[in-house]
């Protein structure tokens, strides 16, 4: 810490966050697509509150003692049905777990009591130090083992399920012996969480990698898949050959929504969420977006029945 | 094969340290280069903490330009990684890293209002607390009063430079007018940061009240804070001591009133 900050001697109190203030009992997350909130549309969705189905936000953004963001997502989620989502546990790191960052999640569960904890089937750190980006685990046995025993490390610290999501990769291991849709489905059976599916993160792996992203779908267990991502994606040249990138800063494309298509037959009403990151546009574009998953929900269920 | 800690750490120093040579027989090439493919989360890893570093310091961003601003960040990345799941920390030691590069030249005050920004960071952040209770004050029976100990709310954060950094910071966040010129001898700056009903608040600061408020943030007591608020400094001019009159009351009623002191014991 630099000079200028002196030590704070006095005990700060948690900011204290309104549990259902005045407008009854709130929803539990329901089938209607929500949207990712970003600190942009703090301001909005308090003064508007847009019909939006339900928000997930970032668990690391909402890690303060306390200030704007932390008292603007309490007055949210007071209001709405709420996920929240972390990007920095880093579960596949042969580091020994973060308890602190873990306890600084625990805190954010126990302050905003969100319906869904998700984390990565990822890891961004080892001796230490921090890539801060989502990286691929190799697909082998050891790999496994470990990611499976941390994830059950973190349920029993944080006394919950939590869902572990596939994330896009722009390389593979040639150390790896399985699929990943093998090993996701490996990690959910030993570690007992739950799966967020990616639908974008599938097609941008079955596009780099050159394989069906169907054949992906078709190996998850329906009954482990308790929550969908869409988002955009968008595409670099290497030598003339294409590599998909996962900015989420960008619409859904229509091969995406394909995929949900196929999704919403094999896993039934999950929760969808619109995920948007970078780039981030007015909240009636994301609006429209989940608008846009519920139409097709209903057009799928429709046929179904 | 390589066991998953070889791995990591093979493709970590790849990304951070720009030494891929390890990592790249562990990667499949299909169609792109391993070094490609291990590009594009090295340039992740970077845009992620820069992204970071521009919203730490807008101002400073500001004063020396996108990409100058870019490359010290860039080199800063390089020396000192993230150490965290959580990039929010990532700039803590950016005004040493700006200090080292222009310790001696005439951007000297650059990494005083980095220091300054940083100090912005921690306030917005630090826990809530709500105001004086003043019924608290009353009960405090009268032989009690030079034991009195006051407390500053979380958020409160002094900062003192012989730059006009808090004029400088100022002027280069919040509007995108051309900023007034400011004179680099018209310092000293001295500045409370404190949130107070939502909203960040700097309060510029006599260096009576300055000592005063160093004092009960050490947790001195009120006697002692008075006391040191009143002292003369070494090397203090007779001008120094002109220019700060300390009032023990005003400054008691300032700083409660504007939900500086939140608490005492």
């Amino acid at each position: 810490m630099d000079n200028g900050a002196r030590s704070i001697t006095c005990a700060a109190t948690v900011s204290p966050v309104p549990a259902n203030a005045g407008i009854g009992p709130r929803a539990d997350i329901g089938p209607r697509a929500g949207i990712g909130l970003r600190a942009q549309h703090h301001l909005e969705v308090l003064s508007d509150a847009p019909a939006v189905a339900w928000f997930e936000a970032h668990t690391e953004n909402y890690f303060a003692d306390g200030g704007a963001h932390v008292e603007a997502l309490g007055r949210i989620r007071a209001n709405y049905p709420l996920s929240l989502h972390g990007v920095g546990l880093s579960l596949g790191s042969t580091d020994p777990l973060d308890t602190r960052h873990l306890e600084r999640v625990r805190r954010a569960v126990n302050r905003f009591e969100p319906e869904l904890l998700s984390e990565h089937l990822s890891w961004s750190s080892v001796g230490g130090r921090f890539a801060n980006d989502l990286l691929p685990l190799p697909y082998t046995e050891e790999a496994l083992r470990h990611v499976s025993s941390r994830i059950a490390q973190a349920q029993d610290f944080l006394g919950r399920r939590i869902l572990i999501e596939n994330v896009s990769s722009y390389l593979q291991f040639e150390c790896s012996r399985m699929p990943e849709w093998e090993f996701l489905g490996a990690v959910a059976a030993e570690s007992g969480c739950g799966i967020l599916l990616d639908l974008n993160n599938i097609y941008v792996a079955a596009r780099n990698f050159g394989f069906d992203a169907q054949r992906y779908l078709d190996a998850v267990d329906p009954g482990a898949v308790l929550e969908i991502h869409l988002a955009g994606h968008s595409a670099v040249e290497f030598e003339g050959q294409e590599l998909l990138i996962d900015t989420h800063g960008t619409p859904v494309c229509d091969a995406v929504w394909n995929l949900y298509r196929a999704a919403l037959r094999r896993f039934g009403d999950v929760p969808t969420l619109i995920e948007w990151d970078t780039d981030i546009p007015a909240l009636e574009v994301l609006a429209a977006e989940a608008a846009k998953a519920d139409a097709l929900r209903a057009e799928v269920h429709a046929l179904a029945a | 094969m390589p066991s998953l800690r070889e791995l990591q750490s093979g493709v970590m120093r790849a990304l951070l340290d720009g030494e891929p040579d390890g990592a790249l027989p562990l990667i499949a090439a299909r169609g792109i280069a391993p070094k490609h493919r291990l590009d594009v989360y090295a340039n992740n890893a970077r845009a992620n903490f820069i992204e970071s570093l521009i919203s730490s310091y807008p101002a400073v961003r500001r004063l020396v330009g996108e990409d100058y601003f870019r490359q010290c960040a860039r080199g800063f990345h390089t020396r000192h990684p993230s150490l965290s799941g959580d990039l929010q920390s990532a700039g803590a030691g950016f005004a040493k890293h700006l200090s080292e590069l222009h310790g001696d030249d005439e951007f000297r005050y650059l990494s005083e209002v980095a220091r300054l920004e940083w100090l912005v960071e921690e306030s917005l952040l630090a826990a809530d607390h709500g105001p004086l209770d003043l019924a608290k004050l009353q009960r405090v029976p009268a032989a009690g009063y030079d034991d009195l100990r006051f407390c500053l709310h979380p958020s409160a954060r002094l900062f003192a430079s012989k730059y006009p950094c808090v004029a400088i910071w100022e002027a280069n966040v919040g509007s995108d007018a051309e900023p007034e010129l400011i004179d680099l001898g018209g310092g000293p700056d001295r500045a409370l940061l404190v949130r107070s009903r939502g909203r960040l608040n700097c309060h510029r600061l006599s260096c009576g009240e300055e000592r005063f408020l160093e004092s009960v943030q050490a947790g001195e007591t009120f006697t002692a804070a008075v006391e040191r608020a009143a002292a003369r400094n070494e090397g203090d001019t007779a001008a120094d001591a002109a220019a700060c009159p300390f009032d023990a009351a005003a400054a008691l009623q300032r700083f409660v009133l504007a939900g500086v002191i939140v608490d005492v014991r």
